[in-house]
């Protein structure tokens, strides 16, 4: 496990709609440590603003894409509610700010992930392209 | 989130799923796939309809709960793990779900998941929701 990243990390917020059984006032309080814990990061230069997806699309797949399906992406508690790109240069910090989002409390999970330097598809055909040429020697 | 709306100002985020695909190919074939997958992705940005994507790595961790426990994630076997993304500046879902029924990963398995990026935060828009409903 690399611990040290140049492209950043990617946060991805998974949750069904929890946020629908949250009464008003919980709901008015959360969105407040939301905008405050956004803005902290932004300020610090450690978050560009991430963006919420709706709660509708369509799986694509089979080859030419011949099968388009409907989700469920609003039960799902695997469901990816949105997401948050942040620039630090370590896993921990990632896990750290991620373990400062205020919605964690009422349920979801964050899905922390670094961002790649190039598709691992590449890495892995190099590889295996040196093994190809190592094993000719 | 009601009805399908088929126009959106916000665009499009494809996220593609499935890591496990990858191990059955042979290195010729992986090869095909990286160059066919860099050039889409090219040709869509020229185009400007995409405005970023990334590779996520096939590492990283899960924090959840009140207690904000970390755990390892399944990111490399699943057929479910996000392998990457792009945003696209499209208006409508078809543009969209056509541009995914490009994917070169997709006759090797590949899914992906086409979803509209939301105008504000939902939890924003069940407020304005229930603030309406409390006036009328």
């Amino acid at each position: 496990m690399n611990t040290q990243n140049q492209n950043g990390y990617m946060l991805l917020y998974r949750s069904d709609e929890w946020y629908n059984r949250l009464s008003q006032q919980d709901l008015q309080n959360l969105m407040s440590e939301n905008r405050a814990w956004i803005q902290k990061l932004t300020e610090q230069g450690k978050a560009t603003p991430g963006r919420a997806l709706e709660r509708r699309g369509a799986f694509v797949s089979g080859k030419n894409g011949r099968f388009v399906t409907d989700g469920p992406f609003a039960e799902s508690k695997e469901a990816i509610a949105g997401y948050l790109l942040v620039d630090v240069e370590t896993l921990d910090e990632a896990i750290a700010i991620a373990q400062g989002n205020p919605g964690l409390a009422y349920g979801g999970s964050i899905e922390v992930r670094p961002v790649a330097e190039e598709c691992p598809l590449e890495t892995r055909a190099r590889e295996l392209a040196t093994e190809e040429q190592l094993a000719t020697v | 989130m009601t009805n399908m709306n088929t126009q959106n100002q916000n665009g499009y985020m494809l996220l593609f799923r499935g890591n496990d695909w990858i191990k059955s190919l042979s290195p010729e074939e992986k090869q095909k796939v990286v160059d066919q997958w860099m050039a889409w992705f090219r040709r869509l940005t020229d185009q400007g309809k995409a405005v970023a994507g990334n590779p996520l790595e096939r590492e990283g961790k899960i924090v959840s709960g009140k207690n904000r426990v970390v755990s390892d994630g399944p990111f490399a076997e699943s057929k479910e793990a996000i392998g990457g993304y792009f945003l696209l500046d499209v208006a409508s879902m078809d543009e969209a779900v056509a541009i995914a029924q490009e994917c070169p990963g997709l006759p090797y398995g590949v899914r992906v998941e086409v979803r509209p990026v939301a105008p504000e935060c939902p939890v924003a828009s069940e407020l304005t929701r229930e603030a309406e409903f409390a006036t009328l």
